[in-house]
């Protein structure tokens, strides 16, 4: 399924962001492109400390010090982020951007209601009034599916289940009809039969809101469920870059190629589920020339000398492997069957 | 919040705290008709003799004193000294009552005032971090380096006499604490996710702090606020005792305790014949003081989470 509309809303170029901490510079982002175009899904993909989160709060600049991006350009419908003043930042975030966390235990304030906390971001953009929001308050937790929602909106957050908080909080990033939403791994913390319910939801706001989605996730049964268009992301920076089919059935990076096969298959006999070997890279103490070398099967030396450049393989299918033709040949052998 | 309340009147200590306190805030409200100030300005305390000596329970107004309302033309609504008068002939159990007022003036606004500066400066310190912590802090330390008593009475002396200036002092020498604490609360609030989930909703750094960030960590502020309205009171007291403090003849059972201090003895083979100098006023500032703690205690008994048993 591709987008319907191909208007570009957001184009990341270049992205760097680097943490300066004591014991050097930590590249967590280290020139990352991705576009997102109207009402589309992007997943971005990878293993904990791969720099996902960090690409989203660098969009957001959410970040803190240490962290600084450095370089590259964010832009937001027609907009360099990067180069807006905080007071405009401001504005847009909530408003034209807005996010969903990880754990829906602790990204709710425990001492607020419900209902405060969707109105304040109406109150702040949209300028309504006490009455006027909490009205729209109901109405967005009716939307996303709260039951009761007039008796929710003066509960607490310690009175609310984990998907119902998860709810809660999604509505609060709907809100202000945004255009994009940042969700950073937003099933995770819940359990399975929750997460599909929660991704269902997400799909049919963001075709109600016609808003485009950033999924940030390990989980590649996310992905499968929810995005148009996948970033593999490995040590900071963009290893694959397809539409969702292509990665699921011809992927050409070997860590792709390695996450996918060491997902567990009820099709498929095996005695033994196939893991990545190896620790993602200690960022201080990148490998040289291909990241991903010390844990590749298909690498050479040329792997350990020299970082491949991410090429075009095919029309919309980007590619950071010297070997492709190789672990093409892998996956037409029929190692990897359709998902 | 209710079931706060239900802690508090469920403990005997705190419940004794409570009593005591409404027994002052009582005495506090109807100072002027438990006991009708005898001149214009109500914490002055009134004179029953030009005597040096104290005089004992139950003594009446002398003569010449009430010679000098008559001629003023002022009503004298009662002429007893029931619970004695200090050197000098003043009203023991008027400056008690009047005293009463002073003593929460004193401790409301003094801790009042010292938690706002505090809280401003620990918030700001502790939300941006970096130099601002840096400066804030050092400056913090300044300050916690002067010993508190001392710093307060130097301060006092260079304002001069007056209660207003007391506060002034117990103030800036008062706030390091609340400061101290706050900020170290907010350092580990800032980390918890719905600061950045506020963050992203485009929330302003002031409203954060404000709305998200201090209901969340005020308590153990509150709770050492409340313990510290007794000690501002007993130094306060102190500064008086010194005479540093209120003005001659002010309603202060500090002032009172300062009186007595020739009286504590009593004349030669009459040991504590003047015991109701120093009693009064002494007992005063005591369960003052007490009722205070008593009520902090349970605070942050029932505010403190570790204490509670629930973490």
């Amino acid at each position: 399924m591709m987008a319907k509309k191909r208007e570009k809303l957001l184009e990341v170029k270049g992205l760097k962001t680097y943490f300066f901490t004591e014991n050097g510079v930590v590249k967590a982002v280290d020139g990352v492109d991705f576009d997102v175009y109207k009402g589309e899904t992007l997943g971005l993909v990878g293993e904990s400390g791969c720099g996902k989160s960090v690409t989203a709060f660098s969009i957001m600049r959410l970040l803190d010090y240490p962290g600084k991006t450095v370089g590259g350009r964010v832009v937001f419908e027609g907009e360099n982020l990067l180069e807006k003043s905080e007071d405009g930042m401001r504005k847009i975030r909530g408003k034209d951007i807005a996010m969903i966390f990880q754990e829906p235990m602790t990204s709710l304030n425990p001492v607020f209601t419900i209902g405060y906390q969707i109105s304040e971001a109406l109150k702040i953009h949209l300028h309504m009034n006490d009455r006027e929001a909490m009205a729209k308050s109901v109405e967005l937790l009716k939307k996303v599916g709260i039951p009761i929602p007039e008796q929710r909106v003066h509960e607490y957050p310690h009175q609310l289940s984990g998907g119902m908080r998860q709810r809660a909080m999604i509505a609060m990033a709907m809100s202000c009809d945004p255009t994009l939403l940042i969700a950073d791994e937003p099933t995770t913390a819940l359990d399975v039969t929750i997460q599909a319910q929660i991704l269902e939801l997400m799909k049919a706001l963001l075709q109600e809101f016609n808003a485009s989605l950033i999924m940030i996730t390990h989980d590649l049964g996310v992905i499968a469920e929810i995005a148009n268009r996948v970033a593999v992301m490995y040590a900071g920076k963009i290893v694959e870059y397809s539409d969702i089919n292509t990665i699921f059935h011809f992927p050409l990076h070997p860590y792709t190629f390695g996450l996918l096969t060491s997902i567990p298959r009820l099709d498929v006999e095996l005695k033994r589920l196939d893991a990545i070997p190896g620790f993602v890279p200690d960022p201080l103490h990148f490998p040289k020339g291909c990241k991903f070398n010390p844990r590749c099967r298909f690498a050479t030396d040329k792997c350990r000398e020299e970082e491949p450049p991410l090429v075009k393989v095919e029309e919309g299918h980007l590619v950071r492997c010297w070997h492709v033709d190789r672990v093409k040949e892998e996956v037409k052998n029929g190692l990897l069957v359709g998902v | 919040m209710k079931r706060t309340l239900r802690k508090l009147f469920s403990n005997v200590t705190s419940l004794i705290g409570i009593l005591l306190l409404l027994f002052f805030v009582v005495i506090a409200i109807f100072a002027p008709v438990i006991a009708p100030p005898l001149s214009d300005d109500p914490y002055n305390t009134p004179r029953m003799s030009w005597d040096i000596n104290p005089q004992p329970p139950g003594f009446p107004m002398s003569d010449n004193i009430r010679f000098i309302y008559d001629t003023m033309g002022k009503k004298v609504k009662w002429n007893k000294a029931i619970f004695g008068t200090e050197g000098g002939g003043y009203d023991i159990f008027y400056a008690l009552v009047w005293g009463t007022r002073t003593a929460f003036k004193i401790g409301i606004i003094t801790v009042a005032s010292s938690m706002l500066i505090g809280l401003f400066i620990g918030s700001i310190s502790a939300y941006f971090g970096g130099w601002v912590d840096e400066v804030l802090m050092r400056i913090t330390d300044i300050f916690l380096s002067f010993p508190f008593l001392v710093a307060a009475m130097v301060l006092t002396t260079i304002l001069g006499k007056g209660l207003d200036k007391v506060m002034i002092a117990l103030i800036t020498f008062g706030w390091m604490g609340y400061a101290r604490v706050i900020r170290g609360s907010i350092l580990s609030a800032k980390e918890e996710t719905y600061v950045m989930a506020a963050k992203a909703l485009g929330i302003k750094d002031g409203r954060i702090i404000w709305r998200h960030l201090l209901p969340n960590t005020i308590f153990p502020v509150l709770v050492q606020g409340s313990m510290n309205i007794g000690s501002m009171v007993i130094t306060a007291a102190a500064l008086s005792f010194l005479g540093v403090g209120a003005p001659m003849g002010y309603a202060d059972w500090g002032q009172m305790v300062s009186f007595a201090r020739n009286w504590i003895i009593g004349a030669p083979g009459h040991a504590g014949q003047y015991w109701y100098t120093v009693f009064y006023p002494g007992i005063f500032i005591v369960l003052f003081v007490l009722a205070w703690n008593l009520i902090g205690d349970t605070l942050r008994d029932i505010l403190d989470p570790r204490l509670r048993g629930e973490l």
